[in-house]
């Protein structure tokens, strides 16, 4: 199985539904919360060069900016 | 064929959707999307019978309650909706489905500012939801261009994580509820520069100062990290306008006090059509009127009783 990161931030909507999809098709990911853990932020910014969330990166693939379903579900091949 | 699809999956979209499944109607909710414009609000705090609920969690509520009355619900966007005699024939990318009618609750979109760097920066310091991309400009100068209700709310959530906040308005005076005034009245991150118009946004890999048309304290530049764009909202009714569905100058779809647009058998509710009003007590009523006058146009000799409490 290819690692799975999330990044997020507690409050942000899209982040939670993108956790909750990657729950209900159970795909282990790393959680990253990007609000508190500077060091994750700075790899955010690094592998998109942008500060928007959520940003899913499944090994392998570009990094998915947003809760994009088919762009998701590609990467992953489900 | 259904006796109705919604368009939109909103609390508007969700609301027709639970009634008109109470009414046994053949429902298909269709959204690109769940959730829509109410879960980018936090707490929520004049929703009738909860006296604070986050967005998201009254968005589930309701499409829980929806669901079990067997709506179906599809995450597809709608490419094309075309008009037949007595039907209605709704395309996705590799489907297309019939409906006796349709009711259009598709919400809105951003309004954009239409300013040099605001689509070059556009999630590298130019955003437009603080509740999801607030919390990466901890101890940051954030600013926030609009003088609404919502904009200052956005205000006082990014006053949480940033060091300082402007409020950037074109008018004299921000439009806010009195509570919300208070708030940011009290605020002392929050500094508001009124009478005032954002002319560029400037940067080099991400966001560092805007230009203004006025001078702030003796120059037009404005230095800051963050610009959170809460300028209101633009309908999204230019699926509706392919097949003839009427739309004021806003570009909001005209109904009248039954939801019905100028085509027989098409209904909208929620943000997209043209109320003064938009909240989302309003939007699930509309939805809930708009269900009931579906459910009028395709049994005309069964009118409902309101008064029953069947459950």
């Amino acid at each position: 199985m290819a690692k799975v990161i999330v990044y997020s931030t507690p409050t942000c909507p899209w982040c939670h539904k993108v956790k909750d999809f990657l729950k209900q098709n159970k795909i282990k990911f790393e959680d990253k919360n990007v609000a508190e853990d500077e060091a994750a932020k700075e790899e955010m910014m690094e592998k998109t060069g942008q500060m928007g969330v959520p940003v899913i990166v499944v090994e392998g693939h570009e990094p998915i900016i947003g809760f994009d379903v088919e762009a998701i579900k590609a990467a992953l091949g489900i | 064929m259904y006796d109705l699809i919604i368009i939109g999956g909103g609390v508007a979209g969700l609301s027709a959707a639970l009634y008109a499944g109470r009414f046994k109607l053949k429902t298909l909710v269709i959204a690109e999307k769940l959730g829509g414009t109410i879960i980018l609000t936090g707490d929520i705090s004049n929703y009738p019978g909860f006296k604070k609920i986050t967005g998201m969690e009254l968005f589930d509520k309701i499409k829980e309650h929806a669901v079990s009355y067997n709506v179906e619900i599809k995450e597809e966007k709608v490419e094309k909706v075309k008009k037949y005699e007595t039907f209605f024939e709704i395309s996705v990318k590799d489907n297309v489905y019939k409906t006796k009618t349709i009711i259009f609750a598709t919400g809105t979109d951003w309004r954009k500012l239409n300013v040099p760097g605001e689509k070059e920066f556009a999630n590298k310091g130019v955003h437009y939801c603080a509740l999801c991309d607030g919390a990466l400009y901890k101890n940051k100068i954030i600013g926030v261009v609009g003088g609404s209700d919502s904009a200052a709310k956005e205000a006082l959530l990014l006053a949480e994580y940033g060091k300082k906040v402007y409020i950037i308005y074109r008018k004299e005076k921000i439009r806010a509820e009195p509570i919300n005034l208070k708030r940011i009245e009290q605020n002392k991150k929050i500094e508001i520069i009124n009478n005032t118009n954002t002319k560029e946004i400037k940067g080099n890999k991400f966001v560092t100062h805007i230009i203004l048309d006025n001078p702030y304290k003796g120059s037009k530049e404005l230095k800051l990290d963050a610009l959170f764009i809460e300028i209101g909202h633009t309908p999204i009714s230019n699926l509706a306008e392919t097949m003839g569905v009427k739309t004021n100058e806003k570009g909001e779809i005209i109904v009248d006090k039954d939801s019905k647009t100028n085509i027989k058998g098409v209904f909208a509710c929620g943000d997209v059509v043209n109320s003064k009003f938009k909240q989302a007590i309003t939007g699930v009523a509309e939805g809930v009127i708009a269900a009931y006058n579906v459910y009028q146009y395709i049994n005309k000799e069964l009118p409902i009783c309101g008064c029953s409490e069947d459950k």
